[in-house]
């Protein structure tokens, strides 16, 4: 059965991917299998076909954006929506500076930001759903689990810190949907980034507590290759809708 | 129990938002009246801030209308549409002026909203009773489409929350994962439609700006009260840029 559906997802992608455009991608309808679920939810959501941008938003991208929307210039930012660190890189509100190049990808963006720019583009940030069965495609296959050069590159960057200077966005290999940099580059706002349940909740009766405290060392005995989701999930659900980072960008989804 | 509820609900909604406000009318016809005043002025000042300062006022709100604009941290800067339990569109910039203590749930919640609401009505109650008329209590819902206005109107009912001070609103699934976002919440809903979430209680001032939050359930309330204290107390603390 998932054999099948896989293979399915592999052939949709290459047919997909023979009209894709160059910026955003077709993504078939297919599976996420969540890290963590309350004992009565099912073990995969199901995501609907959508269409992903092959890469971040980069530098150049978002300086069009602010030029275009000047709230969203980092002197004019609005405190409840960004943190001050906001496109602290760059050299002014509409210069990049000889430090930022307009092919990396941006970064010190808040949700806010990210998701103002999405709309703007006509478009809307992905789900987390729809962001990790991206990124669980592999290089040539649809699970990249199956794939161990893929499981390898994506363990070797979460293993190793962020480069003084980002590559650029697009530099990345593409995955059998012709998406990239989603692993290797920078960390990903997606739209609901605040669904992760880790503290706080106190409802007893779906044992989900329970199972997030337990649930890193199953996870560590069953799916070491899963690892990586692993520290998505813990680093989407530390952060605020306001937080901006030196190396969490993001890229737009829209639907079909 | 709920059923029963939902069989009862009054489906003219144009009928029980009048009966309401009249209610409120009579509740603070004064305090109305003098925010009138103020709302033409503002209004005729052509205040860019509050576009929607002429537009008639729903019953959650008495807030006087700004002069001035909203600070950096204003909540209150979400241009989004929430619509009330009494089928009122509006926008949660009509709660300015007053200190509000808000919580999100939904109606269907077997364990963990009942008790926030309770916390939040024993916070109303261990308010001092010259304070407790100038508070006011804000549900916002989670469930964007079990939760219509009919149906926080029967949760108000059933849970006896007054409309003098009791505000429950409901919108669109995208403004209520951003409002949730704003107030730290973190909330998925699983297979069975229900919603895990976090449990925080907020103080927003008078401006709307977070003064305080209290996170998990049944925590003592002291240090909750004492913010609410504090943002009714000076109008400059409330007012700080």
């Amino acid at each position: 059965m998932r054999l099948a559906r896989h293979l399915g997802q592999a052939v949709a992608a290459l047919l997909f991917a023979a009209t894709a455009s160059a910026d955003l991608v077709p993504i078939p309808a297919g599976f996420y299998r969540p890290l963590f679920r309350g004992e009565t939810d099912a073990k995969e959501i199901s995501v609907r076909a959508f269409a992903l941008a092959a890469t971040p938003v980069t530098n150049g991208e978002f300086l069009e954006f602010v030029r275009a929307n000047p709230k969203w210039q980092r002197s004019h930012m609005k405190r409840l929506f960004a943190d001050d660190g906001y496109l602290k890189h760059w050299a002014g509100d509409t210069e990049l500076g000889e430090r930022c190049d307009p092919s990396q990808p941006v970064t010190w963006v808040s949700w806010f930001a990210a998701k103002s720019y999405a709309g703007w583009k006509g478009g809307r940030l992905p789900t987390t759903a729809e962001w990790e069965m991206v990124a669980s495609a592999g290089f040539t296959k649809a699970d990249g689990a199956k794939e161990p050069e893929f499981v390898k590159a994506v363990a070797r960057w979460y293993a190793t810190p962020a480069p003084e200077t980002l590559p650029a966005a697009g530099s990345g290999r593409a995955n059998i949907f012709g998406v990239r940099d989603l692993h290797g580059l920078v960390w990903e706002w997606t739209s609901d980034f605040n669904s992760a349940i880790v503290t706080g909740d106190a409802r007893g009766d779906t044992g989900l507590e329970r199972q997030l405290f337990c649930g890193a060392g199953s996870l560590g005995a069953k799916d070491t290759a899963n690892f990586p989701a692993f520290m998505r999930f813990g680093f989407r659900s530390s952060l605020k809708a306001a937080y901006t980072v030196h190396n969490l960008g993001f890229r737009i989804a829209k639907d079909e | 129990m709920k059923n029963d509820e939902r069989m009862t609900k009054p489906e003219g909604r144009a009928t029980s938002a009048h009966a309401a406000s009249s209610l409120r009318l009579r509740h603070s016809f004064v305090i109305r009246l003098s925010s009138f005043v103020i709302l033409l002025a503002s209004a005729l000042a052509a205040d860019k801030a509050n576009p929607s300062a002429a537009e008639p006022k729903p019953p959650c709100c008495r807030a006087l209308p700004p002069g001035k604009p909203l600070t950096d941290k204003s909540l209150y800067q979400l241009d989004s549409t929430w619509t009330s339990d009494v089928g009122r569109e509006v926008q949660l910039g009509v709660l300015r002026g007053r200190v509000q203590v808000v919580a999100m749930f939904f109606a269907q919640c077997e364990y963990a909203c009942p008790i926030i609401v309770e916390n939040m009505r024993a916070i109303e109650s261990a308010l001092p009773a010259a304070l407790r008329d100038r508070v006011d209590f804000l549900l916002v819902s989670f469930d964007t489409e079990r939760d219509t206005p009919a149906e926080l109107r029967a949760y108000r009912k059933k849970a006896k929350l007054a409309p003098a001070h009791w505000t429950l609103l409901r919108g669109g699934a995208d403004d209520v994962r951003e409002l949730a976002a704003l107030l730290g919440i973190n909330y998925q809903r699983d297979a069975r439609g229900q919603f895990a979430h976090s449990n925080v209680i907020t103080v927003l001032n008078a401006e709307g700006e977070v003064a305080f939050q209290q996170a998990g359930l049944n925590k003592d309330s002291k240090e909750t009260i004492a913010a609410v204290e504090k943002a009714l107390a000076p109008e400059k603390t409330s007012l700080s840029p």
